[in-house]
């Protein structure tokens, strides 16, 4: 295969937008995308909420300038105010050039973009089509793709980059059809492989393949990830399967409610009540849970959600998918009664360190969306603006990747490469020596993050939070891949995207040690509150000589002064 | 607590899922393999094929993904049906069972198997990049981002419930015109067409519909209604193909294509003698050349096995005409009224 100029890893929103970005930036360069699923399967469906921009539609007061305040207030100061800046100016832009593409936004009487309330902004200016917001992203940026001819390598694993000295020649990835390693030599590679929030497994309201394989990949590479210990709880995961209820119920006027039939919101922020920020109302939750004022079953226990006040037609026009999903996986529906809720680990603040053009150290490779940390979203991130940091992010990493392509030399990937990673690979199948079940492994680190690494931390659980992952990395060594064949091997897959939930766990864990503060959704117990003197700055995961180094870096400061956060 | 967990007990019983199986590397056929599991209620048949997976044979394969019934990735049929494995329930599907307590498990048809659940998807895309399947903004591509389309309630919800379409290919799977031409478009692509069609935003309407009526595509629709009866997502498909097809005769005339020409004739026989004229139906929809060139050989078999059509002077009108012309001509009033408002 000839070189390609730029390798777009993952299909989202932030991979088809910087494909399509690169494409207009300069039509001449030989762009691909390759993805592990079919694009339209990708997990930017599954946002429901919407994507926050100051069009000042609903509220005619709202402006660029309070939504970056809301955003840079709700990352409990911990975002770079110059890429939270970006994100928010560029905004309104996105918007509507997604109109303009054909995303079906719901809309005023008045025929502009609607917009609704959503936590912890200062006015409604979440843009959304129904509870169906990413799905008709997706859909969109998918059929835009599809009309320009980007060349798509669908289900294909990327495994890792192929370095020389400080510089990446490529990819190394299988074909999941074939089984087959091959080499996709590229002058830059842009990672768009979503977030890393599956390791909590059952406790996480992401699709299974949000294994953070972008960030693994690059932290294999020795690029630096961000602020990896930040991972957001949202508020409202359904009991059983973890799966999430939009912040758009709530938006909409849904009350959380406790066994005592309080509105319990009402003793943690007052003012907002259920539209406080996600962190805060996670912890709420959690708190009445285990202060024994939450619900308890078999399958766990949990809060209501109750919607039933706001009646069967709006349910309906709405919350259509929400009525779905209840229905589906609780049995319940909510026009008649409440859903059963509880947090779940929803989105990942950490990942890639890169600049606010989506570069990373690395000469060569970009990042952009749930993958990358730029920083907008800090210690904890805002409904609506993970639709927004990926499109956002995504163009300009298309754009940047587009005009500095041609300014790197194509490297050479050996097949001595290609070849170890192919006998990596079969050695898993390997009996001897090979006894360890994926399922087993993979449970036990969802337990162990769920438990150690959760909601509220402390030292001694963190402690034994490290020592567990530990020993689960060292027993993933004698994991076995029970299935043989080179076609489809989904076993293989699941083993694979396991490896590198497992690396990524470590990094974690580490950050939520090493931070002894409280900031957005890293809570530690024993540390309670934020420490600006000595926390106020990122923290620097680093794969160095095959150890974890943790390091820090300043965070770029603007406008707003450190002020303490309340709702 | 105690009581719960007695539920819990009550609620479990052993099922058996017969599943397909192909390894094209070593298998010159398909066969099934039965698994037996405990399955409680609640459980849906994707966490009971992954038990299968992770308890009982690892090689097993399908594609999941989001497990919450948006990506569309585990498009399976499930006793026969074409469904998704993660919001479909066993429990639901007991009944349904041929063999009680047997649930079987099959790949989605007409698209090309790769592995036991797994079919190729890229068919279906070629097919959404042939028809076209996105918006062609009337918008320039500079001037995009500056200001966004007004769009009224009345035209967004014309596409809206067409965009909950998440490309699962249950109603490709159940197409019965695919079953006999792979070439056909499909119905997800002509959902996918019409909601492009009705688009205010959109400026390829009548590209896309010049292609829409060629052959393989929307006049091949036999109306079997089961793409619209097994959407995962409730859309009502036939109204979109119904709709494409009204489009086409508005914009292009009856004279345009066969299938064109055929509505014609089902609408002059029923308005003059209340039923078909069959014997003459394919003269005037695909004219006497194609007739005699395509259909002669049938028409003699069926000579043969005394199965023709009574000839046209024969088909005497339906009793009660005049009171159904006038209803009829009530009728197409009322639909072409419907049209002009709509597409006002």
């Amino acid at each position: 295969m000839k070189p390609f100029d730029i390798i777009i890893v993952g299909g989202g929103g932030a991979g088809l937008y910087a494909a399509m970005e690169a494409m207009k930036t300069n039509p001449s360069l030989n762009i691909a995308v390759l993805s592990k699923v079919y694009p339209n399967r990708s997990h930017t469906s599954a946002a429901q909420g919407g994507a926050n921009a100051a069009l000042a539609n609903t509220a005619k007061d709202d402006s660029v300038e309070l939504h970056i305040f809301d955003t840079i207030k709700g990352s409990d100061y911990l975002a770079d105010q110059d890429a939270a800046e970006v994100l928010c100016t560029e905004a309104p832009k996105i918007i509507r050039e997604l109109d303009n593409m054909g995303t079906p936004w719901s809309r005023l009487d008045d025929k502009t973009i609607a917009q609704r309330p959503f936590g912890g902004a200062g006015r409604p200016r979440c843009c959304y089509c129904a509870d169906k917001t990413g799905h008709t992203i997706l859909q969109t940026l998918y059929e835009q793709c599809l009309k320009k001819g980007v060349v798509f390598f669908n289900e294909y694993l990327a495994l890792n980059l192929s370095v020389k000295g400080s510089r990446s020649k490529g990819l190394i990835a299988m074909d999941i059809k074939t089984g087959k390693i091959e080499a996709f030599t590229a002058r830059t590679v842009i990672f768009a492989t979503g977030g890393y929030a599956k390791m909590y497994w059952n406790r996480s309201s992401n699709a299974l393949g949000n294994s953070g394989d972008g960030q693994a990949i690059a932290y294999r590479a020795g690029i630096p990830l961000k602020d990896m210990e930040f991972v957001q709880f949202h508020p409202t995961g359904l009991r059983k399967s973890g799966l999430l209820v939009t912040e758009g119920a709530r938006g909409e006027g849904g009350y959380l409610v406790n066994s005592l039939g309080e509105r319990f919101m009402s003793r943690y922020a007052p003012e907002k009540m259920e539209l406080g920020p996600r962190d805060l109302v996670s912890r709420s939750i959690e708190t009445e849970i285990l202060q024994g004022r939450g619900f308890d079953s078999p399958a766990g226990k949990y809060v209501h959600l109750d919607l039933t006040h706001l009646g069967a037609d709006l349910i309906r026009q709405r919350l259509p998918q929400i009525r779905e999903m209840s229905m589906y996986f609780e049995g319940v529906d909510p026009i008649e009664e409440p859903i059963p809720v509880r947090p779940t680990a929803h989105y990942s603040m950490g990942g890639i360190d890169t600049d606010n053009q989506g570069r990373t150290v690395m000469e060569g490779v970009y990042a952009a969306g749930e993958c990358a940390c730029v920083s907008v979203h800090g210690a904890n991130r805002l409904g609506g603006n993970s639709l927004l940091d990926i499109l956002v992010f995504g163009r300009i990493a298309g754009h940047t990747a587009a005009e500095e392509a041609r300014s790197f030399e194509p490297g050479n990937i050996t097949d001595a490469e290609l070849k170890e990673h192919a006998e990596e690979i079969r050695s898993y199948m390997q009996p001897s020596g090979h006894y360890e079940r994926y399922g087993a492994l993979r449970e036990e680190l969802g337990h162990t993050l769920g438990t150690n690494v959760g909601i509220y931390r402390e030292a001694s659980l963190l402690r034994k939070g490290i020592e567990e992952i530990a020993a689960l990395r060292e027993r993933f060594k004698k994991v076995r891949v029970f299935d043989s064949s080179d076609v489809f091997n989904t076993n293989l897959l699941q083993v694979l995207e396991l490896r590198n939930m497992l690396d990524l766990s470590e990094t974690v864990a580490a950050g939520a040690y090493a931070r002894e503060e409280s900031r957005g959704s890293h809570t530690r117990t024993d540390f309670p509150t934020r420490d600006d003197g000595k926390w106020h700055k990122h923290t620097m995961a680093t794969l160095v000589d095959g150890k974890l180094e943790l390091g820090e870096k300043p965070v770029t400061m603007g406008r707003y002064e450190l002020q303490e956060r309340t709702y | 607590m105690t009581v719960s967990s007695e539920q819990h007990i009550e609620g479990k019983r052993d099922v058996t899922f017969r599943v397909f199986r192909l390894n094209p590397q070593v298998d010159s056929k398909p066969y099934f393999d039965d698994y037996t599991i405990p399955v409680e209620r609640g459980i849906t048949v994707l966490r009971a094929l992954n038990y299968i997976k992770e308890n009982i044979d690892a090689s097993v394969s399908y594609r999941v993904f989001c497990q919450a019934g948006i990506c569309g990735s585990c498009g399976m049929r499930i006793n026969g049906i074409s469904k998704l494995a993660c919001t479909t329930q066993v429990w639901d599907e007991l009944p349904k069972c041929r063999e009680a307590g047997i649930i079987k498990i099959e790949p989605l048809r007409n698209l090309p198997l790769l592995k036991d659940l797994i079919v190729d998807m890229d068919p279906l895309v070629g097919k959404m990049k042939h028809y076209r399947n996105w918006v062609e903004s009337s918008m320039p591509e500079p001037e995009m981002g500056k200001k966004e389309f007004l769009v009224s309630e009345e035209e967004f919800s014309r596409y809206d419930k067409a965009t909950d379409c998440i490309l699962c290919a249950s109603c490709v799977s159940e197409c019965s015109i695919l079953r006999a031409n792979k070439e056909y478009v499909s119905p997800a692509v002509l959902l996918k067409s019409y909601r492009m069609n009705v688009d205010t935003r959109d400026s390829l309407h009548d590209v896309r519909l010049a292609e829409l009526v060629q052959d393989h595509g929307v006049w091949d629709c036999t109306h079997c209604y089961r793409c619209q009866e097994t959407c995962v997502k409730n859309i009502p498909i036939m109204e979109a193909i119904h709709g494409i097809r009204e489009d086409a005769i508005e914009c292009r005339g009856l004279k345009d294509t066969a299938g064109a020409k055929h509505a014609e004739a089902f609408m002059s026989d029923i308005e003059k003698k209340g039923k078909l004229v069959e014997a003459t139906l394919p003269f005037r929809t695909n004219g006497v050349a194609w007739t005699v060139k395509n259909l002669l050989p049938m028409a003699v078999k069926m000579i043969l096995k005394r199965r023709t059509p009574p000839p046209p002077p024969l088909v005497k009108s339906s009793k009660g005409m005049k009171q159904f012309r006038e209803e009829f001509r009530e009728m197409t009033e009322h639909v072409k009224d419907d049209h002009k408002t709509h597409n006002k």
